[in-house]
Formats: structure tokens, C-alpha cells, sequence
């Protein structure tokens, strides 16, 4: 059996050249890896890791998991198109095992097999196969059922907004919505000429053998099979250069994931894999507030991606962000957005002349001695009520405590890397370390979460525990260090960015505001918590654009009949007073204002 | 029979539109929320730019108020109003020919602005705080003694996009001038501070009282805003502001820090107005019919305003418009009822 | 460095010369930020400046003299700056004084 036809060309085509531009795409990608990386790999390849990533690939790549979390119908769409195309392709090389035993078969014998085999219906059809292989049809017709209503009201899916494509996308788009149908068609027609049991084709062949004449079906026949391969052919000629790159690419990801690569703050060839593993599902554009409150349709991580794999980024698109990191947290891929927006920016990142920043050498602002270190951070200095709370706090702890910039100090150098001048912010970084180092300290509090998640994720602070000042508060409490008095307020309580998805902290300041009265939970708390709008990512938005993403977050704070407005970062503190009726007060001034001892 | 207006609202400019429409022989009720009448002026020392005391001028009113028995309804709020009277919170409704909204403004909240320490730092007070001592016989700081360097802070709520306050209050320049002649007057050994972006100085006397207080007082005039203030270890207060005239940062301690308030719009415009078909101006206060010929008309026929429920008004300009409002109300009811 | 001493305008008596500044950068940059001319001078961002605080930088001047075409040192002046973004918090009349700096940074000759 020679399991040739003519029209398997255009498969044939399709397929060689899909396969030739992932493994040169891929292998490029790979040697390109900084040296630390791929000793990562080298390091954790025969390790359980890769155990552990090919059952996360079982679960996202075909089951997709994640999105069935996030959104049942959409995971469904998902989970019949993927691990549905999966099976009919292994239960489709088992079926060809079953006819013809363990014989060489080329890819598009199997693919086409139905044309291939039964032999003009002079072999026996096996009635088991036949079912199975039409069920699975039936499941990735589904799917595309689904991706075709979804295009037509993404609301019945419970999106608002579903993605805007380009060209690549909507051929690959297209042939991919037809090739289960011409599929259909092709074996239905093949059923009905030379006769087939399969429930769907084997049917759908009956009918058409007693409704169309003979000649017209014959006549069918080739075409249809012509067809097939053709959209089968474009589709994988156009997939790695579409939004459906992210099928195949997933899979070299969770991989190099399990393997400890991430992406940093500057850019480096594993990103590709993670701009090309997005789907463009679009899940991403719901939970952005550029989008909800202020209507931008074109900045939204999505897009960031699809512009920046494009080549067509620009500077508004990719500082239009800010970084709040909602999407972050709802991304069924789980691509660090949040880092490559940032290491997007970093083009301008190397201010030429070396004497930026000398002004800093020899400065010392610093004030106190202790083994605590308080570092307020530039914002508190607009919210001085944080900071009075906090030396009353340290005083009723009877805490000894070096103050780094109560004096006026310097940045702690996340604006700085926001923007993409990492270098810069390195002199930042530099200054600050040896400050910290200098006055010798084993402790480090902070006020402003920006500032903290800079001392966590980029200094190099060992030996001194990095601390915001609610987890020490807290702290202080369940040592009873300080005593609080239950004041009988109900507290809302606006969980700031930085603080909780930037550095996963929700309970402290919570369990802080129990001790003193009741906790009223807005609409959207600790993961899912709106964004203030002042964000220092963002430097595109206006004023007034600022104000409207306050006013929308302040709404639901408000809505929950508190007494107090709270919040644990001084920007989120700024932003808050500027629309509500309440006088916003931190969690620090709370606790300051009802202890006992 | 007398026609009946009811005006919402018991201070200076409520009062007077009052008495004007009771001498053009119409029956006026007035609605006060508070338990007394006076309003905002009450709590006034002396009044701009000639140093009258506030209360010759407020308590003459309330007095002919009462002895022309003109009714008053104290404790009173409203929801609604309409052509035909208004709508009292307690669900009353009380019959009117016409309305007169007199309700004011409300002052600032210092504290939405924290930079400057308002109710944090213990010398840290509002302009309404000084009169409130002024009146009180005694201008102190926190531990009794007096202050030796004060400094000034104008447009404190005012001209500030980051507190949604766009407009100019209008009448606290003048106010910031007044009050630090009248510290200088009282502790004339003290240095007086006025930080300002502009110096506004519109009306009649305005401008000479502000020579006056820069010749004769030696009052500092410094042209910046202060962006931050902290409290120093003995209790003072020290400032951050640019000095803009000689571009360079200026940093001082004082013993006292007078922030100049200014007037907002009543929160509750925004729910009177949509219950009563009226519109707000951008800056929340209500939106007159036009500047010129309707300027104390409401968009609605037999809906009136008095005073500083549409913009920021000093007190004369508020007496003044009284009776520009009486004379208006009593042209609608001539017309409405003589077609009839 | 005394050229890079941008502002103290003792050692530069010269005027501020309308007629032969080249005010192309200058339109440029309020064309992108049109809100800047709605700047009223409170010094403000000047007052509360981070880096204003440790060394001779003064943004309020630094971006008047721009749109004034005065660009030489203004460059290396605003290099100074750590974009902490205090000034934006701060401004009365919701400039976006963080972008301000970047787009002059931008205009003037970074990248």
C-alpha cells in the first residue's frame, strides 16, 4: 500500500513547513538563552521537574484546566478542540494499528485514513473504531461550534470583549473553523459512496446516498478530500506565524518553567516563548480597568503581546499599563505579563553620561540607631499620619529604631525600573543597599509596597528580613508587644497592588483590622482588588483618567457601608481621599489610634 | 392673600432675601437645618476689608428676622423642591408660590489634604479655626503660648485638581490678608508668612488692604505653595515650599500654620438637584439659568437662588444678590398671578 | 561641570531671547502634552522634589526654560531627577509632570 493521492499534497506541504519553522524558531530560541539559563537546564532536565511538566501539560495544554476555573463554557471550548484534535490523532494511529498491524505508515496515511482504508469498502470496517473516531468528531465539532458563537456574542461565552486578530490570524482562524466540518464532509461522502457504520459520517453518508444521485456524489468525492488536506495545509502553514503558535509552543514552556527559567527585567530569547505561547484567548481585556473604566481597547496584555511579537510595538502601548497585574493573575498560560511589559520598556534604560546620580556619593540623611530600619518611602512623606502612626507604634513596642529617610532619602529605584531605566535604578539600588548595610541592620520596615517589592525581588539583602509595616505590626500583636482596643468601626479595606498580587500579602492587614473592629469586604478583594489608577506604571493616562479609575474603586469601598476607608499604601491612601467622602486612613494609623499600651 | 415663598436655607443670604421679600410684602418661610439662624457667619470674627465685626452685621439681621415674625423652621432639612413648595426630609410637604435656594457652601475638609497635617500636628489650623479663637477672646498655640513666626497657607481646597477642586474660593486671598494683619496686630513682634500661587484681590479696598499689609504690617508675601509640612521634635511646624521668585526650594519652621480653606460645594447638591430637576455646574454648585440677566434664576420657573449655593460669594456680594433675588421672585409672581 | 550647573542664572546673564530660540523641541513637546501650559508656576513639584531635596535640581524651572527654548544643560539637569513621581501627586493642576520629564527626556535626546 503506497498511501499516496494527489491531493495529500497540499497536507504534505503544510506540515513540512510547519515542522521545519517550529524546530528552527525553537532551536534558535534555545541557543540564544543567556548561559545561567541554559545551565538551568542542564541542571533540572533529568530531574521530577520534567515529570511534573508533562502532567501540567496533560492538564493545561489538552485540558486546560485553568480556564475551566476561570470559565467553565470557555474551558470547554477549549478542552473539546485540543485534547478532542489529540485523541482523534493517537486513536487514529491505534485504529490504523488495528487494520493493518504494525506496518509503516506515512503521516497522511493516517490522517486520511478513511480514504485510505477501508479499500473501497473491500475490507471489513471495525464497528468499534468507527463509533469512537466519530464521537471524537463530534466533540471537536463542538468546540468549534463554540469558538464560532463566541465570535458572534463573546457574552454568551461571559466575556464582554473577546480579541481583536490580525490578518495571520483570521486565515489561520478560518481554515481552522473548517477543517473539522470539511472533515465531515469528506468522510461523510466517502461513507456514503463505499458505506461506513460510524454513527455521525456513517449517517450523515446514508442520507446523502438516498437524497443525491450517484454521479454528483462521485463527483464530490475528490474535492472534498481536496479540501481537507488544503485547510489542513494552510492551517499549519500560517500556524507559526499566528496566534495558534501557542499550541505547539506551550508545550517547550511548561517545560523550561518547571525548569526554573523566568523572564527578568531584561529581555532575553526565552520571553519568546512566552509571547508566542499566548493564545489570545482575550481573558486578559475583562479584568483591565483601562478597558472597564476609561474604554482603551488596545493596550491590554493581549495586544502588548501580539504588537510586541510583531514587531510593531509602540512606546504608548507598552507604558499604557498599569501593571496592577489583574490580568496577570487570570492569564490561563501563565505568562508573566507584568515582566515582559516591563522589560519591553527598557529601551531607553541606558542614560550615557556615568556622573547620573553622583550627587548621591557620601549621602547620609539617615537619623536614629537601631536594629530596625524604618524606611518610609517618598510617597509617605504626603501621608505624614503614616508615619507619626508608625513612631508611636515602635514607641508603645519600646523598639530602638533607625530612621533611613525620615530627613528626606532616596528612591528606592522601582520608578526607575517602571519606566525601564534598570541601569539607573541599579545607582538606586547600589545606594540604598549600602546605606542599609552601613547602619547595620537586621530588620527593615517599610510603608509604601512599592518600595518593598523593590527591596524583595532586586536587592540583595540578605541577612535583613524585609518587612511591611502591616506584617510587622501584625506581628507586634501576635507577640503582645502591643495591646488594641476594639473601637467598634467596621473597616473596608482596599487592598493595594504592590501589596497583594505584587507581594501575596491579604491577611496581615485584615487580621490587624479584626483585632479592632469588623472587616467589610468590597466586591472585588485580595486576588481580584481594583486598581487605585495612580499607579506608577502607567505614564500615559491623565488626570482625570487617574480619577475616574479611583472614583470606580472607591464606589465599591464605599458600597460596602463601612465607617473607615483603609488601605496599607500611601499612593492607594492619595488617591482614595481625592474621591470619597470618607478620609482614607492606613492601617497603621488604625492601630496607632487604639493602643492600649 | 400674601403670596408664601419658602427659602431653604437661614444664613446671611436666606435672611436677607427674607426680610427683602417680607418689606415687598410677601410671606417668607425660612427652612434652617441647624437649630439656630446666622449660617456660616456666625462663626466669623471680623469681616473683610474693613474690619467690622461680623456680628454688627449678622445680628441686626437676625433680629429683624424675628421681630418681623417671619417663620422659621429650625432643625428642617429638605429633599426636594418644586415650584410649588418643597418637600421636607420628614416627608412634609410645604406649600410655596416659589423657592429660594439659599443653601450656601461648605467649607473644605482640611484633612483631605494630610501634607499639611491638619488635625495630625497640634498648631496646625484653618482660617475658620482663627476666627473661631478670635471670637473665643484668645489666639494661642496648643500649650498656651504665642506663636512668633506664623505662616499662611492660601488655596487650601481651592484651584486643586488633586481634591476636585477646580475653582478659585474667591474670598480667601482677601481672607489671608485680613487675618494676618489682624496676627500682626496681635503679636506684633511676630513674623507673618503668606504662601500663595496668586493673590486675587477683586473687590473695592482689596487691593489697598493688601499694600497696607505689605507696608505698614511688613507681612511676607512668598510666592509658592507649600507642598509638605512636618511636625519637628519641639512642636513646631516645619514648611517645604519653592520659593518661585528666586527658583529655589525654601524650607522654614514656624510656630503656626494658618491653612486657608476654601468653600466647596454642598455634598448633597448632587442629590437635591437630581430629585429636583435642577443641574449642577462642573464645580457642583447649582447651575444658574445664565450669567447675566438670569443669575439668580434656576432653570426652572419659580426656582430662585440666593448666594453661595451657585458660586463662592463674599458676604457683600451675597446681601447684594438678596435683593436682586426678592426683586426677581416678586416680578414671577406679579406676571403669574395677574395673567391668571 | 559648571556648564552642566544648569539654572543659576548669575554665570548666564544672557536674555531669554524669543525671537532667535529654536522653539520647534519646545512645540513639540506641548503638542504631546498639552497640559502643560495650563501650569501656573506654584512650584509645588519643585517643593516636594526628591531630588530637589538632595542636590540643586529644579524641575518647575527646568520645564519653563524648555518651553521657553532654553535647552542646553536641560538634558543633563533632568538626569538628575529619580521619577518617583511625588511631583505628579502633588500638582494642583493634574499635570502629568512623570511623563513630562521622560517626553523632554525623549525630545531631547535620549534614544
Amino acid at each position: 500500500m503506497t498511501f499516496f493521492a494527489p491531493f495529500t499534497i497540499p497536507f504534505i506541504i503544510g506540515s513540512l513547513v510547519m515542522f521545519s519553522v517550529l524546530l528552527v524558531k525553537y532551536i534558535l530560541w534555545i541557543v540564544r538563552l543567556p548561559r545561567i539559563d541554559k545551565r538551568l537546564i542542564l541542571h533540572n532536565i533529568f530531574t521530577t521537574k520534567s515529570l511534573m511538566a508533562v502532567w501540567e501539560i496533560i492538564r493545561e495544554s489538552l485540558l486546560h484546566v485553568r480556564i475551566f476555573r476561570i470559565n467553565p463554557v470557555l474551558g470547554f471550548m477549549h478542552a473539546s478542540l485540543a485534547f478532542g484534535w489529540f485523541l482523534l490523532i493517537v486513536v487514529g494511529w491505534i485504529e490504523t494499528i488495528a487494520y493493518i498491524g504494525g506496518e509503516w505508515v506515512p503521516l497522511h496515511g493516517h490522517v486520511f485514513f478513511k480514504y485510505f482504508m477501508p479499500i473501497n469498502g473491500i475490507t471489513e470496517h471495525i464497528w468499534f473504531f468507527e463509533q469512537l473516531m466519530d464521537a471524537l468528531l463530534l466533540i471537536v465539532l463542538m468546540g468549534v461550534g463554540l469558538a464560532w458563537s463566541k465570535r458572534l456574542r463573546s457574552r454568551l461565552m461571559g466575556m464582554r470583549r473577546t480579541t481583536k486578530h490580525i490578518l495571520f490570524d483570521r486565515i489561520a482562524l478560518t481554515s481552522l473553523w473548517f477543517i473539522f466540518p470539511a472533515r465531515l464532509i469528506a468522510e461523510s461522502l466517502t461513507a456514503a459512496i463505499y458505506g461506513g457504520d460510524g454513527f455521525l459520517t456513517g449517517s450523515i453518508g446514508t442520507w446523502l446516498s438516498e437524497t443525491l444521485p450517484s454521479n454528483i456524489l462521485l463527483n464530490l468525492y475528490e474535492p472534498s478530500w481536496w479540501i481537507y488536506s488544503s485547510l489542513l495545509g494552510i492551517f499549519f502553514i500560517t500556524l507559526p506565524f499566528s496566534r495558534y503558535m501557542h499550541i505547539i509552543t506551550e508545550i517547550p514552556l511548561i517545560f523550561l518553567r518547571r525548569w526554573k527559567l523566568k523572564p527578568t527585567t531584561e529581555r532575553k530569547s526565552y520571553d519568546r516563548f512566552e509571547v508566542e505561547a499566548c493564545s489570545r484567548c482575550g481573558i486578559c481585556i475583562d479584568p483591565c480597568q483601562l478597558q472597564s473604566d476609561l474604554g482603551i481597547n488596545d493596550v491590554q496584555s493581549v495586544y502588548f503581546l501580539r504588537d510586541r511579537r510583531y514587531n510593531m510595538l509602540t512606546l504608548k502601548v507598552a507604558n499604557n499599563c498599569l501593571m496592577c497585574g489583574r490580568c496577570e493573575s487570570k492569564c490561563p498560560v501563565g505568562i508573566n505579563l507584568n515582566t515582559l511589559r516591563l522589560n519591553s520598556r527598557a529601551k531607553r534604560r541606558n542614560i550615557p553620561y556615568e556622573g547620573r546620580y553622583r550627587y548621591l556619593r557620601g549621602m547620609d540623611r539617615s537619623s536614629g540607631e537601631g536594629r530596625i530600619g524604618y524606611f518610609a518611602g517618598c510617597m509617605t512623606s504626603l501621608t505624614p499620619g503614616v508615619q507619626r502612626s508608625m513612631e508611636s507604634i515602635f514607641r508603645a513596642a519600646g523598639e530602638e529604631v533607625w530612621y533611613a529617610d525620615k530627613e528626606g532619602g532616596v528612591c528606592c529605584g522601582r520608578p526607575l525600573m517602571l519606566t525601564g531605566e534598570t541601569d539607573a535604578a541599579r545607582k538606586m539600588v547600589a545606594y540604598n543597599t549600602d546605606l542599609f548595610r552601613r547602619h547595620n541592620i537586621t530588620t527593615l520596615v517599610t510603608s509604601c509596597p512599592i518600595c518593598l517589592r523593590v527591596f524583595r525581588e532586586s536587592y540583595h539583602l540578605d541577612g535583613i528580613e524585609i518587612l511591611h509595616h502591616t506584617e510587622y505590626i501584625y506581628r507586634l500583636i501576635a507577640e503582645h508587644r502591643i495591646d488594641l482596643r476594639d473601637d467598634g468601626r467596621t473597616f473596608a479595606y482596599h487592598d493595594p497592588c504592590e501589596l497583594g498580587r505584587g507581594c501575596g500579602i491579604y491577611e496581615e492587614p485584615r487580621k490587624i483590622l479584626n483585632h479592632v473592629g469588623h472587616l467589610a469586604e468590597a466586591k472585588h478583594n485580595r486576588r481580584d482588588a481594583m486598581c487605585c489608577g495612580s499607579s506608577l506604571a502607567n505614564s500615559v493616562i491623565n488626570d482625570a483618567q487617574q480619577l475616574r479609575i479611583a472614583q470606580r474603586m472607591t464606589e465599591e469601598l464605599e458600597a460596602t457601608g463601612c465607617d473607615t476607608i483603609v488601605t496599607a499604601c500611601p499612593l492607594c491612601n492619595k488617591a482614595i481621599s481625592r474621591v470619597s467622602t470618607h478620609v482614607p486612613q492606613d492601617v497603621a494609623e488604625v492601630v496607632a489610634k487604639n493602643i492600649l499600651n | 392673600m400674601a403670596k408664601r415663598v419658602v427659602i431653604v436655607g437661614g444664613g446671611a443670604a436666606g435672611m436677607q432675601t427674607a426680610l427683602e421679600l417680607k418689606s415687598r410684602g410677601i410671606e417668607p418661610i425660612i427652612i434652617e437645618r441647624d437649630m439656630d439662624l446666622g449660617g456660616k457667619v456666625r462663626d466669623w470674627h471680623k469681616l473683610f476689608p474693613s474690619f467690622t465685626p461680623a456680628s454688627d452685621v449678622l445680628q441686626p439681621i437676625i433680629d429683624k428676622v424675628r421681630s418681623s415674625r417671619i417663620r422659621c423652621l429650625l432643625g428642617q432639612e429638605v429633599k426636594t423642591f418644586a415650584e410649588d413648595g418643597v418637600i421636607l426630609r420628614s416627608e412634609e410637604h410645604v406649600p410655596a408660590d416659589a423657592v429660594v435656594i439659599a443653601t450656601g457652601f461648605s467649607l473644605f475638609d482640611a484633612h483631605r489634604k494630610q501634607e499639611y497635617g491638619y488635625g495630625l500636628y497640634h498648631n496646625v489650623i484653618t482660617s475658620v479655626d482663627l476666627e473661631r479663637m478670635m471670637n473665643n477672646g484668645r489666639v494661642m498655640l496648643a500649650d498656651g503660648t504665642e506663636p512668633r513666626r506664623i505662616a499662611i497657607l492660601h488655596c487650601v481646597g481651592s484651584r486643586d485638581e488633586k481634591v476636585c477642586q477646580k475653582h478659585c474660593s474667591k474670598v480667601c486671598c482677601i481672607t489671608g490678608v485680613k487675618q494676618a494683619i489682624e496676627l500682626k496686630q496681635m503679636f506684633p513682634t511676630a513674623d507673618v508668612f503668606n504662601f500663595y500661587m496668586d493673590i486675587r484681590m477683586f473687590g473695592p479696598g482689596y487691593e489697598e488692604l493688601y499694600r497696607e499689609a505689605q507696608q505698614r504690617y511688613n507681612i511676607h508675601f512668598v510666592r509658592g505653595r507649600i507642598s509638605e509640612a512636618a511636625q519637628t521634635i519641639n512642636d513646631r511646624i516645619q514648611i517645604k515650599a519653592e520659593d518661585t521668585l528666586t527658583g529655589r526650594p525654601l524650607r522654614m519652621s514656624v510656630d503656626m500654620l494658618v491653612l486657608l480653606v476654601g468653600m466647596s460645594a454642598n455634598r448633597d447638591n448632587e442629590a437635591l438637584a437630581a430629585a429636583s430637576n435642577l443641574s449642577l455646574a462642573p464645580n457642583g454648585y447649582f447651575q444658574t439659568k445664565d450669567s447675566f440677566l438670569g443669575a439668580v434664576q434656576s432653570e426652572r420657573p419659580g426656582i430662585f437662588y440666593a448666594g453661595a449655593a451657585t458660586a463662592p460669594k463674599s458676604l457683600a456680594d451675597t446681601l447684594a444678590e438678596a435683593s436682586m433675588t426678592a426683586s426677581a421672585v416678586e416680578r414671577y409672581l406679579r406676571d403669574k398671578y395677574n395673567n391668571r | 561641570m559648571r556648564n552642566l550647573n544648569f539654572g543659576y542664572g548669575i554665570s548666564r546673564p544672557r536674555v531669554i531671547n524669543l525671537d532667535n530660540n529654536d522653539l520647534r523641541k519646545s512645540n513639540a513637546i506641548i503638542a504631546e502634552m498639552p497640559e502643560l501650559q495650563a501650569c501656573i508656576g506654584c512650584g509645588s513639584c519643585t517643593a516636594s522634589c526628591t531630588a530637589g531635596n538632595l542636590t540643586d535640581f529644579n524641575f518647575r524651572r527646568l520645564h519653563t526654560a524648555v518651553r521657553r527654548g532654553e535647552y542646553q544643560g536641560a538634558y543633563e539637569e533632568i538626569n538628575k531627577c529619580m521619577l518617583c513621581g511625588k511631583c505628579r501627586l502633588v500638582c494642583p493642576r493634574g499635570i502629568n509632570t512623570r511623563e513630562l520629564i521622560m517626553l523632554i527626556k525623549r525630545k531631547l535626546g535620549d534614544f
